[in-house]
Protein backbone atom coordinates (compact mmCIF):
# COMPACT_ATOMS: atom_id res chain seq x y z
CA UNK A 1 0.00 0.00 0.00
CA UNK A 2 1.51 3.33 -0.56
CA UNK A 3 0.41 6.53 0.74
CA UNK A 4 -1.38 10.16 -0.47
CA UNK A 5 0.05 12.25 0.89
CA UNK A 6 -1.25 15.16 -0.53
CA UNK A 7 -4.62 13.52 0.11
CA UNK A 8 -3.87 12.88 4.23
CA UNK A 9 -2.14 15.92 5.26
CA UNK A 10 -4.34 18.96 5.49
CA UNK A 11 -2.87 22.88 6.18
CA UNK A 12 -6.15 23.75 8.35
CA UNK A 13 -8.39 21.45 10.22
CA UNK A 14 -12.48 21.69 9.93
CA UNK A 15 -13.33 21.52 13.74
CA UNK A 16 -17.15 20.03 14.71
CA UNK A 17 -18.04 20.16 18.29
CA UNK A 18 -20.19 21.10 20.35
CA UNK A 19 -19.89 23.74 22.89
CA UNK A 20 -22.12 24.06 25.81
CA UNK A 21 -25.07 22.43 23.94
CA UNK A 22 -24.53 24.56 20.75
CA UNK A 23 -23.05 22.87 17.40
CA UNK A 24 -20.39 24.70 16.31
CA UNK A 25 -17.86 24.77 13.45
CA UNK A 26 -14.35 26.22 12.81
CA UNK A 27 -11.68 26.20 10.21
CA UNK A 28 -8.17 25.97 12.36
CA UNK A 29 -4.79 26.17 12.32
CA UNK A 30 -3.37 22.50 13.29
CA UNK A 31 -1.53 22.99 16.15
CA UNK A 32 -4.55 25.56 18.06
CA UNK A 33 -5.03 24.59 21.57
CA UNK A 34 -8.29 24.03 22.51
CA UNK A 35 -8.23 27.20 24.93
CA UNK A 36 -7.13 29.58 22.20
CA UNK A 37 -9.91 28.10 19.87
CA UNK A 38 -12.30 28.86 22.74
CA UNK A 39 -11.22 32.25 23.33
CA UNK A 40 -10.09 33.91 20.34
CA UNK A 41 -12.59 31.93 17.37
CA UNK A 42 -15.50 31.52 19.75
CA UNK A 43 -14.74 34.77 21.58
CA UNK A 44 -15.79 32.98 25.02
CA UNK A 45 -13.09 33.97 27.73
CA UNK A 46 -14.32 32.79 30.94
CA UNK A 47 -12.03 30.10 29.96
CA UNK A 48 -8.82 31.69 31.46
CA UNK A 49 -5.35 31.46 30.32
CA UNK A 50 -2.66 30.91 33.61
CA UNK A 51 0.42 29.25 32.16
CA UNK A 52 -0.17 27.41 28.86
CA UNK A 53 2.04 24.00 30.34
CA UNK A 54 -0.79 22.36 32.21
CA UNK A 55 0.15 23.10 35.40
CA UNK A 56 -2.58 26.12 36.77
CA UNK A 57 -5.82 24.36 35.71
CA UNK A 58 -7.39 27.98 34.96
CA UNK A 59 -8.14 26.52 31.96
CA UNK A 60 -10.33 23.73 33.18
CA UNK A 61 -13.23 22.88 30.94
CA UNK A 62 -15.14 19.42 30.66
CA UNK A 63 -14.63 17.36 27.46
CA UNK A 64 -17.64 14.56 27.68
CA UNK A 65 -17.86 15.30 31.02
CA UNK A 66 -14.32 14.90 32.35
CA UNK A 67 -12.36 17.66 33.07
CA UNK A 68 -9.22 18.93 30.67
CA UNK A 69 -6.81 21.78 30.57
CA UNK A 70 -7.50 23.38 27.28
CA UNK A 71 -4.28 24.90 27.00
CA UNK A 72 -2.68 21.28 26.89
CA UNK A 73 -5.70 20.38 24.37
CA UNK A 74 -5.14 20.00 20.88
CA UNK A 75 -8.11 21.82 19.65
CA UNK A 76 -8.82 19.42 16.39
CA UNK A 77 -8.62 16.31 19.15
CA UNK A 78 -12.42 17.38 19.98
CA UNK A 79 -13.61 16.81 16.66
CA UNK A 80 -17.16 16.15 17.41
CA UNK A 81 -16.78 15.78 20.98
CA UNK A 82 -19.18 17.75 23.69
CA UNK A 83 -17.44 20.74 25.64
CA UNK A 84 -18.89 23.10 28.63
CA UNK A 85 -16.80 25.95 29.67
CA UNK A 86 -17.81 28.24 32.44
CA UNK A 87 -20.32 29.62 30.41
CA UNK A 88 -22.79 26.76 29.96
CA UNK A 89 -22.31 25.79 33.91
CA UNK A 90 -25.33 28.13 34.95
CA UNK A 91 -29.01 28.45 33.91
CA UNK A 92 -29.55 30.15 30.49
CA UNK A 93 -31.18 32.86 32.54
CA UNK A 94 -27.80 33.87 33.87
CA UNK A 95 -28.88 32.23 37.40
CA UNK A 96 -25.79 30.78 39.15
CA UNK A 97 -25.49 26.76 39.37
CA UNK A 98 -25.48 25.21 42.95
CA UNK A 99 -21.54 24.62 42.86
CA UNK A 100 -21.70 28.66 41.28
CA UNK A 101 -23.46 30.12 44.54
CA UNK A 102 -21.32 27.87 46.83
CA UNK A 103 -18.29 29.68 45.80
CA UNK A 104 -20.29 33.15 45.66
CA UNK A 105 -21.69 32.04 49.31
CA UNK A 106 -18.56 30.90 50.98
CA UNK A 107 -16.08 33.09 48.71
CA UNK A 108 -14.43 30.81 47.09
CA UNK A 109 -11.98 33.40 45.53
CA UNK A 110 -11.04 36.62 45.71
CA UNK A 111 -9.12 37.57 42.28
CA UNK A 112 -11.17 35.35 40.34
CA UNK A 113 -8.96 33.85 38.10
CA UNK A 114 -8.74 30.37 39.19
CA UNK A 115 -12.46 30.34 39.29
CA UNK A 116 -14.09 28.89 36.50
CA UNK A 117 -11.13 26.29 36.72
CA UNK A 118 -12.25 25.71 40.14
CA UNK A 119 -15.78 25.26 39.48
CA UNK A 120 -15.73 22.89 36.47
CA UNK A 121 -13.19 20.07 39.08
CA UNK A 122 -15.85 20.45 41.64
CA UNK A 123 -18.58 19.89 39.48
CA UNK A 124 -16.83 16.35 38.17
CA UNK A 125 -15.83 15.85 42.17
CA UNK A 126 -19.19 15.86 42.93
CA UNK A 127 -20.59 14.23 39.70
CA UNK A 128 -18.39 11.15 41.13
CA UNK A 129 -19.03 11.75 45.18
CA UNK A 130 -21.47 13.96 46.11
CA UNK A 131 -20.04 13.14 50.13
CA UNK A 132 -16.24 14.08 49.73
CA UNK A 133 -14.23 14.26 52.86
CA UNK A 134 -12.08 17.31 52.91
CA UNK A 135 -9.35 15.34 51.75
CA UNK A 136 -10.87 14.05 49.20
CA UNK A 137 -11.72 17.85 47.98
CA UNK A 138 -7.90 18.87 48.41
CA UNK A 139 -6.89 15.98 46.39
CA UNK A 140 -9.88 16.87 43.93
CA UNK A 141 -8.50 20.81 43.47
CA UNK A 142 -4.68 19.35 43.01
CA UNK A 143 -4.29 20.67 39.46
CA UNK A 144 -6.02 23.94 40.35
CA UNK A 145 -3.51 26.36 41.43
CA UNK A 146 -4.80 29.26 43.70
CA UNK A 147 -2.57 31.98 44.55
CA UNK A 148 -5.28 34.41 46.88
CA UNK A 149 -6.89 32.31 49.28
CA UNK A 150 -5.06 29.51 50.31
CA UNK A 151 -7.73 26.87 49.41
CA UNK A 152 -9.77 26.70 52.55
CA UNK A 153 -12.52 29.11 51.24
CA UNK A 154 -12.63 26.93 48.14
CA UNK A 155 -12.80 23.99 49.95
CA UNK A 156 -15.26 25.28 51.98
CA UNK A 157 -17.34 26.43 49.11
CA UNK A 158 -16.89 22.78 47.77
CA UNK A 159 -17.95 21.04 51.09
CA UNK A 160 -20.86 23.10 50.82
CA UNK A 161 -22.04 22.52 46.97
CA UNK A 162 -21.73 19.28 48.51
CA UNK A 163 -24.24 19.42 50.52
CA UNK A 164 -26.91 21.37 48.48
CA UNK A 165 -26.11 18.57 45.78
CA UNK A 166 -27.33 15.89 48.61
CA UNK A 167 -30.47 17.75 49.48
CA UNK A 168 -31.21 18.33 45.77
CA UNK A 169 -30.52 14.70 44.95
CA UNK A 170 -32.53 13.44 48.07
CA UNK A 171 -35.70 16.10 47.62
CA UNK B 1 4.26 29.84 15.28
CA UNK B 2 4.73 31.31 12.06
CA UNK B 3 5.82 27.73 10.33
CA UNK B 4 3.33 25.87 9.22
CA UNK B 5 2.50 23.04 10.52
CA UNK B 6 0.55 19.91 8.77
CA UNK B 7 -1.99 18.18 10.09
CA UNK B 8 -3.19 14.33 9.60
CA UNK B 9 -5.69 12.53 11.47
CA UNK B 10 -4.76 8.70 10.12
CA UNK B 11 -8.14 6.11 9.95
CA UNK B 12 -6.52 3.01 11.76
CA UNK B 13 -3.06 1.75 12.95
CA UNK B 14 -1.88 0.33 9.44
CA UNK B 15 -2.52 4.21 7.80
CA UNK B 16 -1.02 5.87 10.81
CA UNK B 17 1.97 3.86 10.51
CA UNK B 18 2.28 4.02 6.85
CA UNK B 19 1.99 7.60 6.70
CA UNK B 20 4.74 7.93 9.97
CA UNK B 21 7.08 6.11 7.53
CA UNK B 22 6.43 8.20 4.38
CA UNK B 23 6.91 11.97 6.12
CA UNK B 24 10.25 13.22 7.41
CA UNK B 25 11.43 13.41 10.05
CA UNK B 26 9.71 16.23 12.27
CA UNK B 27 6.47 14.45 12.23
CA UNK B 28 4.67 14.39 15.74
CA UNK B 29 2.49 12.03 17.16
CA UNK B 30 -0.53 13.95 19.56
CA UNK B 31 -2.85 11.79 21.48
CA UNK B 32 -3.81 13.47 24.49
CA UNK B 33 -1.06 16.15 24.04
CA UNK B 34 0.02 16.68 27.88
CA UNK B 35 3.17 16.18 26.74
CA UNK B 36 3.63 17.72 23.43
CA UNK B 37 0.90 21.07 23.97
CA UNK B 38 3.33 22.77 26.41
CA UNK B 39 6.44 22.24 24.45
CA UNK B 40 4.41 23.55 21.08
CA UNK B 41 2.75 26.24 23.56
CA UNK B 42 6.02 27.52 24.76
CA UNK B 43 7.60 27.42 21.16
CA UNK B 44 10.33 24.75 22.10
CA UNK B 45 8.91 22.06 19.98
CA UNK B 46 7.94 23.13 16.02
CA UNK B 47 6.66 19.42 14.16
CA UNK B 48 6.44 19.91 10.53
CA UNK B 49 3.47 17.44 10.81
CA UNK B 50 1.28 16.86 13.61
CA UNK B 51 -0.14 13.05 13.59
CA UNK B 52 -3.27 12.49 15.53
CA UNK B 53 -3.69 8.97 16.63
CA UNK B 54 -6.22 9.90 19.43
CA UNK B 55 -9.03 8.30 17.53
CA UNK B 56 -7.71 5.40 16.59
CA UNK B 57 -9.43 2.34 17.91
CA UNK B 58 -6.26 -0.09 18.17
CA UNK B 59 -4.81 1.81 20.33
CA UNK B 60 -8.02 1.99 22.74
CA UNK B 61 -9.34 -0.67 25.13
CA UNK B 62 -8.52 -3.00 27.91
CA UNK B 63 -8.06 -6.40 27.22
CA UNK B 64 -6.91 -9.52 29.25
CA UNK B 65 -6.97 -13.03 28.15
CA UNK B 66 -5.42 -16.20 30.30
CA UNK B 67 -1.76 -15.08 30.39
CA UNK B 68 -1.39 -11.37 29.44
CA UNK B 69 -3.27 -7.76 30.26
CA UNK B 70 -3.19 -5.58 26.64
CA UNK B 71 -4.04 -2.14 27.45
CA UNK B 72 -4.39 0.16 24.83
CA UNK B 73 -1.48 2.93 24.27
CA UNK B 74 -4.57 5.16 24.22
CA UNK B 75 -5.81 4.75 28.00
CA UNK B 76 -5.90 7.52 30.17
CA UNK B 77 -4.76 7.48 33.65
CA UNK B 78 -7.74 7.78 35.43
CA UNK B 79 -8.84 4.55 33.27
CA UNK B 80 -6.06 3.01 34.09
CA UNK B 81 -6.79 3.27 38.01
CA UNK B 82 -11.00 2.57 37.32
CA UNK B 83 -10.69 -0.23 35.24
CA UNK B 84 -11.79 -3.46 36.76
CA UNK B 85 -9.38 -5.50 35.15
CA UNK B 86 -6.41 -3.96 35.77
CA UNK B 87 -7.68 -2.90 39.62
CA UNK B 88 -7.86 -6.27 40.21
CA UNK B 89 -4.99 -7.89 37.80
CA UNK B 90 -2.77 -5.04 38.07
CA UNK B 91 -3.41 -3.06 40.90
CA UNK B 92 0.48 -1.87 41.08
CA UNK B 93 -0.20 -0.32 37.89
CA UNK B 94 -3.70 1.09 39.07
CA UNK B 95 -2.34 2.72 41.69
CA UNK B 96 0.48 4.03 40.09
CA UNK B 97 -1.61 5.75 37.67
CA UNK B 98 -4.12 7.34 40.76
CA UNK B 99 -0.47 9.30 41.68
CA UNK B 100 0.35 11.10 38.00
CA UNK B 101 0.66 14.30 39.22
CA UNK B 102 -0.98 17.61 37.35
CA UNK B 103 -4.18 17.06 39.29
CA UNK B 104 -7.37 14.64 37.95
CA UNK B 105 -7.56 16.83 34.89
CA UNK B 106 -3.93 15.31 33.40
CA UNK B 107 -5.34 12.15 34.75
CA UNK B 108 -8.11 12.19 32.21
CA UNK B 109 -6.30 13.25 29.17
CA UNK B 110 -2.73 11.87 29.54
CA UNK B 111 -2.38 8.21 28.05
CA UNK B 112 -0.12 5.65 29.19
CA UNK B 113 1.61 5.47 26.16
CA UNK B 114 2.32 9.04 26.04
CA UNK B 115 3.52 8.92 29.78
CA UNK B 116 6.23 5.68 28.55
CA UNK B 117 7.67 7.62 25.26
CA UNK B 118 7.82 10.95 27.03
CA UNK B 119 10.65 9.45 28.80
CA UNK B 120 10.31 12.14 31.89
CA UNK B 121 12.39 11.18 34.36
CA UNK B 122 9.82 12.58 37.24
CA UNK B 123 6.95 10.21 35.50
CA UNK B 124 5.14 7.28 37.15
CA UNK B 125 4.18 4.60 35.10
CA UNK B 126 7.55 3.77 33.45
CA UNK B 127 9.17 2.70 36.94
CA UNK B 128 5.98 0.30 37.93
CA UNK B 129 5.77 -1.34 34.25
CA UNK B 130 9.40 -2.03 34.62
CA UNK B 131 8.91 -3.83 37.89
CA UNK B 132 6.25 -5.64 36.13
CA UNK B 133 8.26 -6.71 33.96
CA UNK B 134 5.81 -5.18 31.04
CA UNK B 135 5.65 -5.49 27.37
CA UNK B 136 5.17 -2.90 24.73
CA UNK B 137 4.09 -3.86 21.22
CA UNK B 138 4.97 -1.25 18.71
CA UNK B 139 3.96 -0.67 14.80
CA UNK B 140 5.52 0.62 12.29
CA UNK B 141 5.40 0.16 8.11
CA UNK B 142 6.99 -3.24 8.51
CA UNK B 143 3.99 -4.75 10.64
CA UNK B 144 4.25 -4.89 14.87
CA UNK B 145 6.57 -6.10 16.73
CA UNK B 146 6.95 -6.90 20.65
CA UNK B 147 10.06 -5.36 22.47
CA UNK B 148 10.54 -5.60 26.97
CA UNK B 149 9.92 -2.03 28.00
CA UNK B 150 13.32 -2.55 29.74
CA UNK B 151 14.77 -2.58 26.53
CA UNK B 152 13.31 0.02 25.11
CA UNK B 153 14.50 2.48 27.63
CA UNK B 154 18.21 2.11 27.48
CA UNK B 155 19.02 5.47 26.62
CA UNK B 156 17.41 8.82 27.89
CA UNK B 157 15.27 8.89 24.35
CA UNK B 158 12.94 5.99 24.13
CA UNK B 159 14.34 3.55 21.87
CA UNK B 160 11.29 3.28 19.69
CA UNK B 161 12.83 5.54 16.34
CA UNK B 162 11.48 7.72 14.26
CA UNK B 163 9.30 5.64 12.74
CA UNK B 164 7.32 2.96 15.07
CA UNK B 165 4.20 3.72 16.91
CA UNK B 166 3.89 2.34 20.73
CA UNK B 167 0.32 0.62 20.14
CA UNK B 168 0.23 -1.51 23.46
CA UNK B 169 1.35 -1.93 26.61
CA UNK B 170 1.40 -5.93 27.29
CA UNK B 171 1.36 -6.96 30.96
CA UNK B 172 1.11 -10.47 32.88
CA UNK B 173 -0.73 -10.01 35.96
CA UNK B 174 0.37 -9.74 39.13
CA UNK B 175 0.68 -12.52 41.43
CA UNK B 176 -2.54 -13.65 43.64
CA UNK B 177 -0.79 -14.01 47.07
CA UNK B 178 1.92 -11.77 46.31
CA UNK B 179 2.44 -8.36 47.95
CA UNK B 180 2.59 -5.07 45.83
CA UNK B 181 3.05 -0.95 46.40
CA UNK B 182 3.88 2.07 45.05
CA UNK B 183 5.34 4.85 46.98
CA UNK B 184 5.53 8.51 46.06
CA UNK B 185 7.13 10.94 47.96
CA UNK B 186 5.95 14.62 46.50
CA UNK B 187 5.51 17.98 48.24
CA UNK B 188 1.78 18.34 47.00
CA UNK B 189 -0.65 16.00 45.37
CA UNK B 190 -0.58 17.64 42.09
CA UNK B 191 3.22 18.01 42.29
CA UNK B 192 6.27 15.95 40.45
CA UNK B 193 7.54 13.55 42.06
CA UNK B 194 10.62 13.26 44.29
CA UNK B 195 11.44 10.09 44.63
CA UNK B 196 9.11 7.00 43.88
CA UNK B 197 9.46 3.41 44.00
CA UNK B 198 7.12 0.00 42.86
CA UNK B 199 7.49 -3.25 44.62
CA UNK B 200 6.58 -6.38 44.52
CA UNK B 201 7.58 -9.01 47.51
CA UNK B 202 6.10 -12.48 47.62
CA UNK B 203 6.38 -14.18 51.50
CA UNK B 204 7.43 -18.33 52.09
CA UNK B 205 5.42 -20.59 54.24
CA UNK B 206 7.26 -19.02 57.06
CA UNK B 207 6.92 -15.56 56.04
CA UNK B 208 10.09 -14.91 54.82
CA UNK B 209 10.80 -12.91 51.74
CA UNK B 210 10.67 -15.37 48.94
CA UNK B 211 10.76 -13.24 45.63
CA UNK B 212 11.27 -9.30 45.93
CA UNK B 213 11.43 -6.83 42.46
CA UNK B 214 11.77 -3.14 43.85
CA UNK B 215 12.19 0.28 40.52
CA UNK B 216 13.04 3.28 41.70
CA UNK B 217 12.38 6.28 39.66
CA UNK B 218 12.28 10.39 39.89
CA UNK B 219 16.07 10.18 41.52
CA UNK B 220 17.88 9.77 38.05
CA UNK B 221 17.68 10.35 34.77
CA UNK B 222 16.82 6.87 34.03
CA UNK B 223 14.55 4.65 36.14
CA UNK B 224 16.53 2.26 38.08
CA UNK B 225 15.67 -1.29 39.04
CA UNK B 226 17.68 -2.19 42.33
CA UNK B 227 15.71 -5.75 42.52
CA UNK B 228 19.06 -7.24 41.70
CA UNK B 229 20.66 -5.58 44.23
CA UNK B 230 18.88 -6.47 46.97
CA UNK B 231 18.26 -10.54 46.65
CA UNK B 232 20.44 -11.07 49.89
CA UNK B 233 16.93 -9.95 51.28
CA UNK B 234 15.54 -13.27 50.20
CA UNK B 235 15.20 -15.86 53.25
CA UNK B 236 14.77 -13.25 55.54
CA UNK B 237 12.06 -11.63 57.75
CA UNK B 238 10.82 -8.31 56.99
CA UNK B 239 12.38 -6.83 60.14
CA UNK B 240 14.22 -2.94 61.14
CA UNK B 241 17.50 -5.10 59.80
CA UNK B 242 16.13 -6.34 56.36
CA UNK B 243 14.48 -2.97 56.05
CA UNK B 244 17.87 -1.00 56.51
CA UNK B 245 19.47 -3.47 54.06
CA UNK B 246 16.96 -2.44 51.61
CA UNK B 247 17.06 1.10 51.95
CA UNK B 248 21.06 1.67 52.14
CA UNK B 249 21.29 -0.54 49.44
CA UNK B 250 18.64 1.25 47.01
CA UNK B 251 19.90 4.86 48.09
CA UNK B 252 24.06 3.61 47.25
CA UNK B 253 22.11 2.01 43.82
CA UNK B 254 21.51 5.97 42.74
CA UNK B 255 25.36 6.91 41.58
CA UNK B 256 24.21 9.96 39.73
CA UNK B 257 21.60 11.65 40.99
CA UNK B 258 19.11 14.21 39.74
CA UNK B 259 19.68 17.72 41.24
CA UNK B 260 16.82 19.88 40.60
CA UNK B 261 13.81 22.15 41.99
CA UNK B 262 12.55 18.51 43.50
CA UNK B 263 15.82 18.29 45.65
CA UNK B 264 19.33 18.31 45.10
CA UNK B 265 21.33 15.39 44.28
CA UNK B 266 22.52 14.11 48.28
CA UNK B 267 18.68 14.47 48.93
CA UNK B 268 17.03 12.80 46.57
CA UNK B 269 19.52 10.01 46.95
CA UNK B 270 18.78 9.41 50.26
CA UNK B 271 14.90 9.53 49.72
CA UNK B 272 15.53 6.78 46.91
CA UNK B 273 16.19 4.90 49.89
CA UNK B 274 13.55 5.83 52.18
CA UNK B 275 10.72 5.25 48.88
CA UNK B 276 12.53 1.78 48.39
CA UNK B 277 12.07 0.94 51.98
CA UNK B 278 8.28 2.03 52.71
CA UNK B 279 7.17 0.41 49.14
CA UNK B 280 9.04 -3.09 50.31
CA UNK B 281 7.63 -2.34 53.94
CA UNK B 282 3.90 -2.13 52.23
CA UNK B 283 4.29 -4.44 49.76
CA UNK B 284 5.57 -7.06 52.46
CA UNK B 285 2.78 -6.33 54.56
CA UNK B 286 0.01 -7.17 51.67
CA UNK B 287 1.47 -10.30 50.63
CA UNK B 288 0.37 -13.36 51.94
CA UNK B 289 2.14 -16.53 53.06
Amino acid sequence: MTIDLDEILEDTVLLQCRVNGRRTEAEILPATSLLDFLRNEQRMTGTHMGCMSGHCGACTVLIEGRTAKACVTLAASVQRKDIVTIEGVGGSDGALSPVQQAFWDETGFQCGYCAPGMVLTVVEMLNENSAPTDAEIRRAIAGNLCRCTGYQSVVRAARAAAAVKRELGDG
Amino acid sequence: MSRRILYARPRDLDEASQLVGALDTGTMLVAGGQELMPHINYGRLAPSVLVDISGIGELAGISIDADEVSIGALTVHADLNSDRTVRRRLPLLAEAAAQVGGGRQVRNRGTIGGNIVAMHPLYDIVPTLLALDAFVETCDADGVRRIRLAELIQTPGHGLGATAILSRVIVAPQSESGGWAYEKLKISDGAYGTANAAALVTLDNSERINAIKVVIGAVAELPLDASNLVQASIGEAWNERTAEFVERTCAEAVTEPLSDEQGEAAYRRAMAGVVARRAVAAAQRRARA
